[in-house]
């Protein structure tokens, strides 16, 4: 019985130390790979390199919702403003940003921060194939979701992955459903 | 208790009770993660590290440890070096743990680490707990690359991430789904058991 309770309690406390001496060592850059993480997803969306010393500022607007950063290049001027947006996704939460023009007029890119869709089928949306499709695309009307047919930017269309459809469904219609918020922040924000 | 090489006690874990084809623990990961050859790698090595560290503790506390809580103690002794692994995965290879997902915590209920625990480490010396652990590891490790690679190249037309087959290729999206990783595992399950029949009739004859 002594035993039993000694035996747990050094385990118990050999545990702890050193699960508090792993975290204090490691979270610091853990939390450093997330925010790098952030920022190179910030700089695909203004099509920059996250490296470069005189590359472009992103900062968070406040209290904006959806959560909204705004970036700006080194003389200051807004080069655009990326949306932070969450879907539920086929395989989870699909972490997401979507970049808007200064006058938050057209779609400048997409990228995800984080996701954790099926390799090959959803996880497709990371590849430039997907993404590019939104480049350019009207901020001001909804987008339309197609499959199996080439989509025409024209008429604001996005071409589905094959195989991922709920995937596909679930991020045309986060867009669809906070743009028009965002669009309507940005400019009151201007004026 | 019989005296055996240590390079024995090591090769034994990659062919003779290869803990995926022979043993048939640790299904969960093997099905899971193995939708390319990377991420086979590191959900092996991490079950190594983790299996490692668990030998050796279990091992040293072995007389120590009362039987009524032999089993509690053990489970905490894996968590910890679980939970580390996943810390050092998140801060060094962040690709990796992202795309390991919540399988890397999930090293916790790998029934190899328990098995090799309770059926080794704890009737055993360190050292030679330690070779166990690190050949299971490598019959892990190396199992889980194999079905990784298969499923990569068939699935997804690429090897470590590069294009192999061109774009003429189209790559069999069902072999990285789940029924990929059930066919794969059955086949290369056969393919072990005729040839360690061929090798060792004996053994395979019921």
């Amino acid at each position: 019985m002594k035993q039993m309770i000694i035996v747990l309690t050094g385990v118990m406390v050999f545990s702890g130390l050193a699960l508090a001496a792993a975290y204090s060592g490691l979270s610091e850059r853990i939390e450093e790979n997330r925010i790098a993480a952030l920022n190179a997803s910030l700089a695909a969306i203004f099509d920059v390199d996250p490296d470069a010393a005189d590359g472009p500022s992103f900062d968070l607007v406040d209290g904006s919702d959806p959560l909204m950063y705004r970036g700006k290049d080194t003389d200051g001027t807004v080069l655009g403003y990326a949306i932070r947006l969450q879907a539920q996704g086929y395989g989870g939460a699909i972490s997401m940003l979507v970049g808007l023009d200064a006058d938050a007029e057209r779609i400048i890119g997409i990228s995800f921060v984080e996701q954790v869709e099926t390799p090959g089928l959803g996880g497709r949306i990371t590849e430039e194939v997907f993404r590019s499709q939104f480049r350019g695309l009207d901020a001001d009307r909804a987008l339309e979701l197609v499959r199996n047919v080439p989509p025409d930017p024209d008429r604001n269309e996005v071409q589905a992955i094959t195989g991922a459809t709920i995937t596909s469904i679930a991020i045309v219609g986060r867009i669809n459903e906070r743009l028009g918020d965002a669009v309507e922040l940005i400019e009151r924000q201007e004026r | 208790m019989e005296q055996r090489s240590i390079t024995a006690e090591f090769a034994k874990g990659i062919v003779r009770d290869n803990p995926v084809f022979v043993q048939v623990l640790g299904m969960c990961p093997t099905l899971a993660v193995t939708t390319s050859v990377i991420n086979g790698v590191g959900m092996g090595l991490a079950t190594t590290f983790v299996l490692v560290f668990s030998a050796l503790f279990a091992s040293l506390l072995t007389r120590i440890v009362p039987n009524q809580v032999r089993i509690p103690v053990y489970a905490v002794v894996i968590a910890t070096f679980v939970t580390i692994a996943d810390l050092v995965l998140k801060a060094y290879f962040p690709p990796l743990s992202a795309s390991l997902g919540p399988y890397v915590p999930l090293i916790v209920v790998n029934c190899i680490i328990m098995g090799r625990v309770e059926a080794f480490a704890t009737r055993n010396r360190p050292g030679v707990s330690i070779v166990d652990a690190l050949g299971m590891g490598a019959g892990f490790t190396l199992s889980l690359m194999v079905l990784g690679a298969i499923r990569e190249i068939l699935g997804s037309g690429s090897l470590f991430g590069v294009g192999l087959l061109g774009t003429s290729f189209t790559p069999l999206v069902v072999m990285i789904l789940p029924p990929g990783a059930f066919l794969t595992l059955g086949i290369l399950m056969a393919i072990f058991n005729a040839l360690k029949a061929k090798s060792d009739p004996v053994l395979i004859r019921t």
